[in-house]
């Protein structure tokens, strides 16, 4: 019911507390795994595909292949007399390069065949007098400028490969290096959140079950995927083998408990009426023995109904009958009657402050909580039983007495069924030992509180608090 | 006067006949609710004392069945703590109830307190008493009530708690004293007994004539309006 509403996780707490979280290590491991790879892939393919995005200076064989083409062109332009044009445009030429020249003088340009016209070659101007280079462009790679000297003039000769790889790599290995590092960082994000919550989602499931399961709903059950082979699908399904054989052994259990108390009650109203006939006939001096096998039935009986509200109560089984009510009313009747009581012992009941509230509850239960706590106040207290009311978001009645208190240690055994402190005197007082629970778990049900100490100048204490804004959830 | 017990428990039966002969009473015992309905629908009984849980069909079964068409009295025996029990037989027209394992006590005042109406009108039937207000009428020598010449189908406890407010009226009624004059019992706390009378009362005017007849009068009890 509501009591389990402070276990219920804030749905990012991981990010608070994360070192808790399995889900921020898992996630943390992914996310550094993933940007690693990336990282090296990037670095990896920095060196292998000289990524110039403009130019490099031209060394090595590729300058010298330059260096000979150019000398060579120049030699045959000189040797043979034959035109420029003649010459870059020679079959054997054009079958393996493509060739860019570049006049120094004029704006003239030769090219030893035609291109595309997405390849624009007017880029390689930009070069002009440089020394030779290697430029990178989107669609071809460019080595030049080459100085020539022909007849025609002088030129700067640039040799060209027109890229075969689709220009959609080439583009993305020219995107920006910012651009390139976020979209490795979302995407191993994106992959590292999807990876953890996967792995995270039965366990959470698992989780919340067990939570609902401890808090008596027995059919919860975790929410695992029946073709889940790792190692959570077995647990997910071991678990709820596990909560089902809980929940048939519990309703088993339950089922006796109200068989038992069905069939202890039958014998026990013929027990009463039996008596009644016997009281009718008897002599005089039997009469004492009868009064006190009647008197004995009645502890029966109503220890019969304390075990079976409590465990009504605690099973969650018990429906309430909600009715809005001013909490006095309920107050003031119950004081009432324990006045009295107190009276018959010799005892005082002091009364200060009011609830004059309206909550939902269900008086009954209400009244019998406040009843039992204040029974057991009027039996240990030596003189006086105060009561205190108050109420501002919630509702709180402390009831102290005045007597030896509890061991400190026991503070929290005195709310489990049947825990006495000190044993002979409480049974002849008629106590069934189930007051206090009934106590707590009728307060309980109807989302409250009942916390126990002891009074610094001796003396048992008990608060009961009960939260006042309505409650729709609970039946 | 003759009751009928209808319980499985055989045991408890020949004990209660035996108490209740003691007392005066002469008792018919039935172990099943079937049979316990025919007998019931067969004879006149002062009063029937009517166990929920039965073998056949249920007390609750057997009260909506037998209402259909007669009013005998019937005191449910309901399990102690079964809240729900005791609410629903009172909203079928149960005039009473009692939770087992009860006192022989216990018991023979409450059979007491429902017979002892039938005893009274009895002794009084001679002078033909009538109460009439605000279209109601009562008329005490045939325990029956009327709106507006339709007789009004009431069970006896009904009946004796509209008398008792009617005859009373404009002063209110404590749930109290009701329960002490028509259920020959102190009201126990949080005892809605009183409560779920007045509202079968209520719903059995308002299939005849509108606005309310019976006024709640919060922490006090109730009261019959005699003007409009």
């Amino acid at each position: 019911m509501s009591s389990s509403k402070e276990n219920k996780p804030h749905r990012f707490s991981w990010l608070r507390h994360p070192r808790h979280y399995l889900f921020f290590k898992v996630f943390t491991w992914f996310w550094l795994t993933i940007i690693g790879t990336f990282t090296a892939l990037f670095f990896l393919s920095n060196i292998s595909l000289i990524n110039a995005i403009s130019h490099d200076p031209l060394q090595g064989p590729m300058q010298k292949n330059l260096e000979y083409l150019a000398r060579a062109i120049e030699r045959s332009a000189h040797k043979h007399k034959r035109s420029i044009n003649d010459i870059i445009t020679h079959p054997r030429l054009t079958k393996r390069k493509l060739l860019y020249l570049n006049s120094q003088n004029s704006d003239e340009v030769l090219i030893s065949k035609d291109v595309e016209n997405n390849i624009d070659l007017s880029l390689l101007n930009f070069s002009k007098g440089m020394p030779p280079q290697v430029i990178f462009t989107e669609y071809y790679q460019a080595f030049g400028p080459m100085r020539i000297r022909v007849p025609e003039g002088e030129f700067e000769l640039y040799e060209i490969d027109i890229n075969q790889q689709r220009p959609l790599f080439i583009r993305l290995r020219l995107l920006p290096v910012w651009l390139k590092i976020s979209i490795a960082i979302i995407a191993s994000l994106t992959l590292s959140f999807l990876f953890s919550r996967n792995l995270i989602a039965p366990i959470n499931s698992l989780k919340q079950a067990a939570i609902k399961l401890s808090n008596g709903d027995l059919s919860a059950r975790a929410a695992i995927n029946s073709q889940r082979k790792d190692e959570l699908g077995v647990l997910g399904r071991d678990f709820n083998r596990m909560a089902d054989q809980l929940e048939q052994l519990l309703s088993a259990q339950k089922r006796l408990l109200a068989d038992i108390s069905h069939e202890l009650r039958s014998p026990l109203t013929r027990l009463k009426m039996a008596t009644g006939l016997a009281q009718m006939q008897a002599s005089e001096a039997s009469q004492s023995y009868l009064l006190r096998i009647e008197k004995e039935a009645n502890q029966l009986d109503k220890m019969i109904a304390d075990v079976l509200q409590v465990s009504r109560l605690e099973a969650n089984s018990q429906p309430l009958s909600l009715q809005a009510q001013s909490l006095q009313v309920i107050v003031d009747h119950v004081i009432n009657d324990a006045q009295f009581e107190a009276k018959q012992h010799n005892k005082t009941l002091l009364v200060h402050g009011n609830v004059e509230v309206n909550i939902e509850c269900d008086e009954m239960l209400i009244a019998s909580a406040l009843e039992n706590i204040l029974r057991n106040a009027i039996k240990y207290a030596q003189h006086t039983i105060s009561i205190s009311l108050k109420h501002s978001d919630t509702i709180y009645i402390q009831i102290c007495d005045d007597g030896p208190g509890v061991p400190k240690a026991q503070l929290d055994k005195l709310c489990e069924p049947f825990f006495r402190q000190s044993d002979a005197r409480d049974r002849l007082s008629g106590g069934t030992g189930l007051g206090l629970a009934i106590a707590k778990n009728a307060v309980i049900a109807h989302g409250g509180n009942l916390a126990l100490s002891n009074k610094y100048a001796g003396g048992l204490c008990v608060e009961v608090s009960l939260p006042i804004q309505k409650r729709e959830h609970v039946l | 006067m003759k009751l009928l017990m209808i319980d499985d428990d055989t045991g408890l039966c020949e004990l209660l006949s035996e108490y209740l002969s003691a007392q005066g009473f002469s008792i018919q015992t039935a172990h099943d609710g079937q049979q316990g309905l025919e007998l019931a629908l067969q004879n006149d009984y002062a009063l029937i004392l009517l166990d929920v849980m039965l073998p056949s069909i249920d007390g609750f079964e057997v009260l909506k069945q037998l209402r259909q068409s007669k009013l005998t009295p019937v005191i449910m025996l309901t399990a102690k703590g079964e809240d729900f029990d005791r609410i629903f037989g009172l909203e079928l027209g149960a005039d009473d109830y009692i939770a087992k394992p009860f006192n022989h006590r216990e018991l023979l005042a409450r059979v007491k307190a429902i017979t002892r109406r039938i005893e009274h009108i009895n002794s009084v039937s001679n002078n033909n008493k009538k109460i009439s207000s605000n279209g109601i009428t009562v008329n005490f020598a045939t325990r029956e009530a009327s709106i507006n010449n339709n007789s009004l189908t009431l069970t006896g406890t009904e009946y004796e708690i509209l008398a008792l407010l009617m005859k009373h009226a404009p002063n209110v009624i404590s749930k109290e004293q009701i329960s002490e004059d028509v259920l020959g019992r102190r009201l126990a706390s949080f005892d809605r007994s009183i409560d779920m009378h007045v509202s079968n009362i209520r719903k059995k005017i308002a299939e005849h004539i509108d606005g309310d007849k019976i006024k709640t009068m919060r922490g006090t009890g109730y009261v019959f309006i005699q003007g409009e």
